[in-house]
């Protein structure tokens, strides 16, 4: 008789006790995983059933409104304010801190001396773990007249022919102060993922374009950015999301005006911000449908944009062979 | 030997082991022996509800929570039921009751906006009146050196700033009294803009709270807001004297409100609402932006009894903590009606 | 390739100054670039902390706030501070049993497409920001019944979760499959052999999702500003009630006109950095260490 023979008549009903507890233990932790994707699911809904009153009133047009008067008798409410918030933020933003990103990440993985790399790494990952409000909080007291009594009126003089850069505001509160807090806010996020990709370029093809006599940028330029080039996307991607649902310290600085101004140095919203501005004190069901109507817009692309970011990634990896390390990004 | 790891992790999982230690005590602690009465809205209201916290835990051991969140706030959360009162110095309208189900509306306060102003080095209680204002508010006027406001104010050297505008970005009683006065100053402003807890600004910044405005003003030079008096006394901030319709300036003091409420003695047999903003001409000491302010409560509540006590403190005993606040306590005609209200509570 | 006069080694010989002042540009760029983050982060925390400094001190921890105060009065924010413990107390008990599950479902028992499918999941619900869920909990929890800290510590550990579930999941896939086999071989039954023989391997894991995840959620303000944020002055460890919490007293706080106010905010922001800081540093810590103590070991 085998060992495991023995075990099995020495416990008689050894099989179905082990079936029960092998079974119990599937059946909880699949019903947690499975509640997992209920919980995802009931927010969605959530958010759709909550924004219907408002889709019923105004349907796919106020997507594009650009509009919120609340007074009562002629309630009319858009989202279009808040979209060119959104995309004017976040999208100057990603320009600002796309190219510092990889900057650093280029640096912490082909230029730095070995010794500074950890704490320089560890450095801007801290950034990323600054809580939002208090880079808000910053951004209110110490930032925005520092914003507001030396860049703005600079570059007003300077660049004023330019309608992005119109009269200084009179507060420090400005699409420009926001833009500038959010770049911070994603600087770190972008830049980790860029790290993580530039090391897991093989070192045969970037030591091989040296030994051809490229001078490094060359090899970046050449060898990494070609090999990294969909991941990066997907960084800038992440880093974007991470953006626009940034509700906290935006809401702080941003000054909270409705309407479409071009001047960066005028106040504005994005559709996080006046959520958080306006949500508690909804007046009517049609302003708080509408505010839902906010978050719906900024919950579809919040998931385009999570959902686009690893759509990239896997098409990368299928055609180099090779995945990223982590299981999920950002 | 216990390596540093080993300590990281005991450290750690020591902390882990507090909050859970933490969180259990706190569940399973016994009730508080106070009766906490929630309530949140308007922040015009709120600097005298803070003093009164500690009154009436001592009078009846209630420990009242109130948080400033805009009287539309309050009016959305008492209507969803998620706190015990509600706080509003915009009067409830016919859609608002019916969708409070049952709710009732008191005068408890009785105050005034002040229109606050940054100008360094230019004397406090400057001139000013509703149609100026009105156009300021509106963008037609832009500088403070503009003729308009030199007018009303001779001999003054005003600078050429510009006029930084500060309102309210949430749904606001104070807001409503503001556009109420200026509605009533202004055709133009009237039909363009109307009044509300919010409105379509069409110039200015937004902030949260009356102190956010008091904080918006304070910290721009030639900042304009409007917010609460108590709030312009405690942050120092400087604030117009502004025209009556009898031609006389008056300021939101005890004086200049009373005058006011003298316009409306009796509130509304059905909504128990009082209008004082802009009165006739015959009230010659009144300041034109002046309002009560109401509490809104459901008329059937778990609470009844203990609302009921605290209200009644409230409009009587409550009021002598006004007048250090320039709140001036409710004349005898609207207490009787108060506590008419009030009695009408039950569980 | 003698033939053609100029080859392709004599224009890159011809071209090699500006190849390499180009070269230098481009290091001088990315240099420039880390210094500027670095900057950033040092800016940021000196400002916080220079401010803070001032206004540390211990009636931060032990007095409560006085509104609208009139004259110097000895306040703090002893509620903020209970407040918050109990509510991330509260949303790392809901969060670290339910991510554990999840990791050992995944690992232990999924095929490759249901952990493939509910990774996803897992993902889009890190991709959801942190206002939409307050909107979701606010209209699950609050309506009709009224905030409450319950409510404040669902919303973050609907954020915790992804990171607390990922920690596990990779920690889980690092125990070898030998030890389970071994395991299985000896007759110890599945379920035995993924809680007294797998799991305890990575304890460490688990704590560095869970200290990480804490890090994570400890500062968060737009989950707890419409569950667990009209809330009074008196400290207060029950959740049936809103609670205060450190990150929105913080938000309220720096919109305020008062310069005392700031100081608080400051101070407030001072112990919330030095908090998060330290525990993101231990959880890296634990992190590194149990990884290798699992590949090293056996």
């Amino acid at each position: 008789m085998t060992t495991l023979d023995a075990a099995e008549t020495r416990r008689p009903f050894a099989g179905r006790r082990v079936r029960l507890g092998d079974l119990s233990l599937q059946v909880v932790a699949g019903a947690a995983a499975a509640a997992s994707c209920v919980l995802v699911g009931l927010i969605v809904w959530k958010v759709i059933d909550g924004s219907l009153p408002s889709i019923r009133v105004n349907g796919p047009a106020f997507v594009t409104r650009v509009a919120w008067n609340p007074v009562l008798g002629h309630e009319l409410y858009g989202a279009g304010s808040f979209l060119f918030g959104t995309a004017i933020t976040s999208l100057v933003a990603l320009l600002i801190a796309a190219p510092l990103a990889i900057g650093i990440a280029l640096y912490l993985t082909e230029l730095a001396p070995r010794l500074i790399r950890g704490p320089v790494t560890a450095l801007i990952e801290t950034l990323a773990a600054v809580p939002s409000v208090v880079i808000g909080l910053w951004g209110i007291l110490v930032l925005g007249p520092i914003l507001r009594d030396h860049v703005e009126p600079a570059l007003h003089d300077a660049l004023g022919w330019i309608p992005l850069f119109g009269p200084p505001s009179s507060s420090g509160s400005s699409l420009f102060t926001a833009i500038v807090v959010l770049t911070i806010m994603i600087l770190p996020i972008v830049s980790s993922i860029s790290r993580e990709l530039f090391l897991g370029v093989p070192r045969e093809l970037r030591e091989g374009a040296l030994a051809l006599g490229t001078t490094r940028w060359e090899m970046i330029r050449g060898v990494v950015f070609p090999y990294a080039r969909g991941g990066i996307a997907a960084a800038m991607i992440l880093g974007f999301g991470r953006a626009i649902g940034e509700a906290i310290a935006v809401s702080q600085v941003i000054g909270a005006t409705v309407g479409i101004h071009w001047s960066l140095f005028s106040g504005g919203d994005t559709l996080a911000s006046k959520i958080a501005e306006s949500y508690q004190g909804g007046t009517t069901k049609l302003q708080v449908a509408s505010l839902i109507y906010l978050g719906l817009i900024l919950l579809v692309f919040s998931l385009l944009m999570n959902v686009g970011a690893q759509w990239i990634v896997r098409r990368v990896a299928r055609r180099q062979g090779v995945g990223l390390n982590r299981g999920g990004l950002g | 030997m216990p390596t540093f790891g080993t300590f990281i992790r005991v450290i750690s999982l020591s902390v882990v082991a507090a909050f859970v230690a933490a969180v259990a005590a706190g569940a399973a602690s016994a009730q508080r022996k106070d009766t906490v009465l929630s309530g949140a809205g308007s922040t015009f209201v709120a600097p005298l509800v803070a003093k009164w916290v500690d009154p009436l835990g001592s009078a009846y051991g209630y420990s009242l929570q109130y948080s400033g969140i805009g009287s539309g706030g309050g009016v959305a959360a008492v209507t969803n039921r998620t706190v015990d009162f509600g706080a509003s110095d915009a009067p409830l309208t016919p859609d608002q009751f019916t969708a409070c189900k049952g709710c009732i509306q008191i005068p408890w306060a009785l105050s005034a906006t002040a229109i606050i102003y940054n100008l360094n080095g230019v004397k406090n209680l400057l001139h000013m009146n509703g149609a100026t204002l009105a156009k300021i508010v509106a963008g037609q006027i832009t500088k403070w050196s503009d003729p308009a406001i030199q007018k009303l104010n001779k001999g003054v050297n005003l600078p050429d700033q510009t006029i930084a505008f500060v309102h309210r970005s949430d749904n606001s009683g104070t807001t409503y009294n503001f556009t109420d006065f200026l509605s009533s100053s202004s055709a133009d402003w009237k039909t363009k803009y109307g009044k509300g807890v919010a409105v379509n600004w069409p110039v200015g910044t937004g902030q949260r709270g009356s102190s956010g405005v008091a904080a918006g003003v304070s910290q721009t030079p030639g900042g304009l807001g409007y917010v609460d008096v108590a709030y312009a006394l405690a942050n120092h901030l400087k604030f117009f004297a502004m025209q009556n319709k009898a031609g006389k300036y008056a300021t939101p003091g005890l004086k200049g409100i009373l005058g006011a409420a003298a316009s409306q003695v009796k509130p509304d047999p059905q909504t128990n609402e009082l209008s004082i903003v802009n009165p006739p001409t015959k009230f010659e000491l009144a300041y034109p932006v002046a309002t009560y302010t109401y509490v809104i409560v459901p008329m059937q509540s778990a609470k009844a009894a203990e609302l009921r006590k605290f209200l009644f403190w409230a409009v009587t005993k409550g009021q002598s903590y006004g007048p250090k606040l320039l709140f001036q306590p409710i004349p005898k005609s609207v207490l009787v009606v108060a506590e008419k209200t009030i009695a009408k509570i039950h569980s | 390739m003698a033939s053609h006069g100029i080859t392709r080694a004599d224009m890159a010989a011809v071209n090699l100054p500006r190849r390499r002042v180009v070269n230098r540009l481009m290091e001088g760029f990315t240099a420039l670039a880390a210094v500027i983050g670095v900057a950033l982060l040092v800016i940021i925390v000196w400002s916080v902390a220079k401010r803070g400094a001032h206004a540390l001190n211990f009636d931060l921890l032990t007095k409560t706030p006085v509104p609208f105060a009139i004259g110097p009065v000895k306040q703090g924010l002893a509620n903020a501070f209970a407040g918050s413990l109990v509510l991330v107390g509260l949303a790392t008990l809901m969060t670290v049993p339910v991510g554990i599950l999840i990791a050992v479902y995944l690992v232990e028992y999924a095929r490759p497409s249901v952990r493939s499918g509910v990774s996803l999941v897992l993902d889009v619900l890190n991709g959801i920001p942190a206002i939409v869920v307050a909107i979701f909990v606010y209209g699950l929890f609050v309506v009709g019944h009224g905030q409450s800290g319950w409510a404040g510590a669902f919303a973050l550990a609907c954020l915790m979760l992804p990171l607390m579930t990922r920690s596990t999941m990779e920690v889980l896939l690092l125990v070898p499959n030998s030890l389970r086999e071994a395991s299985l071989g000896l007759g110890v039954p599945r379920w035995r052999t993924i809680l007294s023989i797998v799991l305890p391997q990575t304890i460490g894991g688990i704590t560095t999702g869970a200290v990480l995840a804490i890090a994570r959620v400890a500062g968060e303000t737009a989950p707890l500003l419409f569950t667990s944020s009209l809330v009074g002055t008196h400290v207060s460890w029950t959740p049936t009630h809103a609670l205060q919490s450190i990150p929105v007293a913080i938000y309220e706080l720096s919109e305020s006109p008062d310069p005392a106010d700031h100081a608080r905010a400051w101070a407030a922001a001072t112990v919330l950095l030095i908090f998060i800081l330290l525990t993101s540093l231990a959880g890296r810590w634990i992190a590194t260490r149990s990884r290798r103590r699992i590949s090293t070991s056996r």
